[in-house]
């Protein structure tokens, strides 16, 4: 199963290794080789401490690889400096936290715009492009909202914009439902199909088969290597599935 | 990053934490304040002094007198200005008259009942000198056994004296005299205590000296030298000097280590404003150190901040943000920190120095210079002590800043 093509594909692992020493060697992530083809929907379960979070931070170009390499749209990570990492994680990638991680002190509007801040997009086009990304996650009238003022799964639909918003190659979401009742979650899941359609390529981890069975397929980790790939044949009806 | 982005969110960050901010700030307020309260003092307590001279300055001129070398402004009363030297400096263009001064010891005023016990002074004061201007009421004395007194003289002896009472002056040595007034004179005039009584200098004074001619004259231990306006006192005063430093009687009568100094009222205040300037940078230099007490208080809650916000600093990485603009944001914050506090502590000082001024009755005084050092150095304290915290947060790690709540 590991001898998938690390070629194509926008994000390409291959044979990556982590390992961290605390006494006995762990190995999070070992000899992994892994595709994301354009407009793909990837779920990672796996129990915990299997090597899901050590996976996302590869791809999200937070870590590098101790051995092996690691590509996002065609860029070796692993050979790129601190600032060019942080300038690739701004355009090309797009994370949604278990957490939301919104800052706590700027606005939905601003919340969303904060990457672009960092890619040194400027002028009026940013809070337009917060308009059409938060109305699109159906909070068109809550720009000036401050997360506090939000509830959980109003927060997350921030976190999704701002996910969205340099249109990014990858979308990684870390376990985007732990935090939320079922509904919400399924409400959640919803935006994510919508996404998927619009061929957004996606990454998720989830430790919930029916979140993760929204994907094309499904990765199972165990101890820092993929154990299996499952294909998804039958995506769960999203429409009041978790309501009925 | 673009600086203006970093203020919008620094700014954000600062409001959004009002209490913590504002007792950051304090620590800055309370030193800026603290040097421009002393500025302010310094510079109204010079002005005040300014005013004074300026105010009784009367007669454009200058005073000759002698000075110790290496002491500063201990005038050494002797005399050694002789009649020629009168002369020669009178013959000087624009000099209006040179005339000589002579403080008298006396011990005792009395008018009446009346008694006055020192802190008064009796001067010995060529007639010449005066000019109608200076007279209050009455007029000048024209013989020996006649006075004109200060109005502080006046009220020190009960307020009841005027031109035509007669008034007794006791002289250290016994000898005591009896003085019809003529005249009230300006406070201020001459260069003694407000309460002064003013005699004839011909008729009292009689100190001779062997002039290095080896003839005999009458000699005094200074002299005020008129000019007939404002502008030729400069010029007089090179004059006077040079002619102190070559040919002057004065010169070889004085002692080797006394100085002839001429002095104009500006180089008074000149002097005098130059001490105070600097009494003022000690004093307020002393004041500066707590803005060392201020920076520390930035640096240690901008640490705090760092680390209460580690988690923010963690999702500003994954979204783009690289270590440069960590370091911008921070760096921004305590700068701005540094500034308000600038500011607020210029405000707060002028506001008590005004207080403190007007109680004390001085002028206001506005120390431009020193505001804008005070918020130069507030600017530098929020940046210095931001750089510490900055470098901190940049170096957050974004997978451990993430992980942990
Ligand atoms: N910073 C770290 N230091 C030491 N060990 C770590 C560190 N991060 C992760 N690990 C270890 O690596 C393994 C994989 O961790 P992780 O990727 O977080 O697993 P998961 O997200 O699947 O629970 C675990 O055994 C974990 O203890
Ligand atoms: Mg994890």
């Amino acid at each position: 199963m590991q001898e998938e093509t690390a070629t194509d594909g926008i994000v390409t692992l291959s044979e990556v290794k982590r390992t961290y020493y605390l006494g006995e060697p762990v190995h999070a992530l070992d000899e992994v080789s892994l595709s994301l083809p354009e407009g793909s929907f990837t779920a990672v379960m796996g129990p915990s401490g299997s090597g899901k979070s050590t996976l996302m931070n590869m791809v999200g170009c937070l870590d590098t690889p101790d051995d092996g390499t690691v590509t996002v749209n065609g860029q070796d990570v692993g050979a790129l400096s601190d600032g060019k990492r942080a300038r690739l994680r701004g355009s090309e990638l797009g994370f949604i936290f278990q957490q939301f991680n919104l800052l706590p002190r700027l606005t939905a509007a601003e919340n969303v715009t904060l990457p672009m801040v960092f890619q040194n997009v400027v002028g009026e086009s940013r809070r337009d492009r917060a308009k059409t990304l938060l109305t699109r996650v159906g909070l068109g009238d809550r720009l000036d909202h401050t997360p506090p003022e939000l509830s959980g799964g109003q927060r997350q639909r921030v976190a999704i914009a701002r996910a969205l918003v340099n249109e990014p190659s990858v979308i990684l979401a870390d376990e985007p439902t732990g935090n939320l009742d079922t509904e919400t979650g399924s409400e959640i899941m919803e935006l994510f199909a919508e996404l998927h359609d619009d061929g957004s390529t996606i990454l998720m981890v989830t430790h919930e088969r029916h979140i993760a069975e929204h994907a094309d397929r499904i990765i199972h980790l165990v101890d820092g290597q993929i154990e299996e790939i499952e294909h998804v044949t039958e995506n769960p009806p999203v429409q009041g599935s978790e309501t009925a | 990053m673009k600086i203006a982005e970093s203020f919008r969110i620094s700014w954000r960050s600062i409001t959004g934490h009002k209490l913590r901010s504002s007792l950051t700030a304090i620590g800055v307020i309370i030193g800026i304040a603290a040097v421009i309260v002393f500025m302010v003092l310094g510079g109204a307590f010079e002005a005040n002094i300014v005013q004074d001279f300026e105010e009784d300055q009367g007669d454009p001129g200058m005073w000759v007198n002698t000075q110790n070398t290496n002491q500063g402004f201990e005038i050494v009363p002797s005399p050694i200005y002789t009649e020629t030297d009168i002369q020669t400096l009178e013959s000087i263009d624009g000099v209006e008259f040179v005339a000589p001064e002579a403080n008298l010891q006396a011990s005792q005023l009395s008018f009446g009942d009346t008694l006055q016990t020192g802190g008064f002074g009796v001067q010995a004061v060529d007639v010449e000198q005066y000019s109608e201007e200076d007279m209050v009421k009455g007029e000048m004395y024209s013989s020996g056994n006649e006075a004109v007194l200060t109005q502080a003289m006046v009220d020190t002896l009960g307020g009841a004296v005027g031109p035509g009472d007669d008034v007794t002056i006791n002289f250290e040595g016994g000898v005591s005299e009896e003085y019809v007034v003529t005249g009230i004179v300006e406070e201020g005039f001459g260069s003694g205590p407000d309460a002064a009584v003013f005699v004839s200098l011909v008729d009292h004074y009689n100190t001779t000296v062997e002039t290095p001619r080896g003839t005999q004259e009458q000699a005094y231990s200074s002299l005020i030298i008129s000019a007939e306006d404002a502008s030729a006192v400069d010029s007089i005063k090179q004059e006077a000097t040079e002619y102190f430093e070559t040919d002057s009687d004065a010169k070889e009568l004085k002692q080797e280590e006394q100085d002839i100094a001429v002095q104009t009222v500006d180089d008074a205040i000149d002097q005098i404003t130059a001490v105070i300037d600097q009494l003022t940078v000690f004093i307020g230099g002393i004041a500066g150190i707590s803005l060392v007490v201020g920076s520390i208080g930035i640096a240690n809650i901008m640490i705090v901040s760092v680390t209460e916000r580690t988690r923010e600093i963690g999702v500003m990485k994954a979204v783009g943000a690289r270590k440069r603009d960590i370091i911008q944001l921070f760096l921004v914050e305590s700068t701005i920190l540094g500034a308000v506090g600038a500011v607020l502590g210029v405000v707060l000082g002028l506001g008590l120095g005004f207080l403190a001024v007007t109680f004390i009755g001085w002028p206001m005084a506005y120390p431009v210079n020193w505001i804008l050092i005070a918020v130069a150095v507030g600017l530098t304290v929020g940046i210095l002590s931001g750089i510490y915290p900055a470098w901190r947060a940049a170096k957050v790690n974004p997978i451990e800043a993430l992980r942990h709540e």
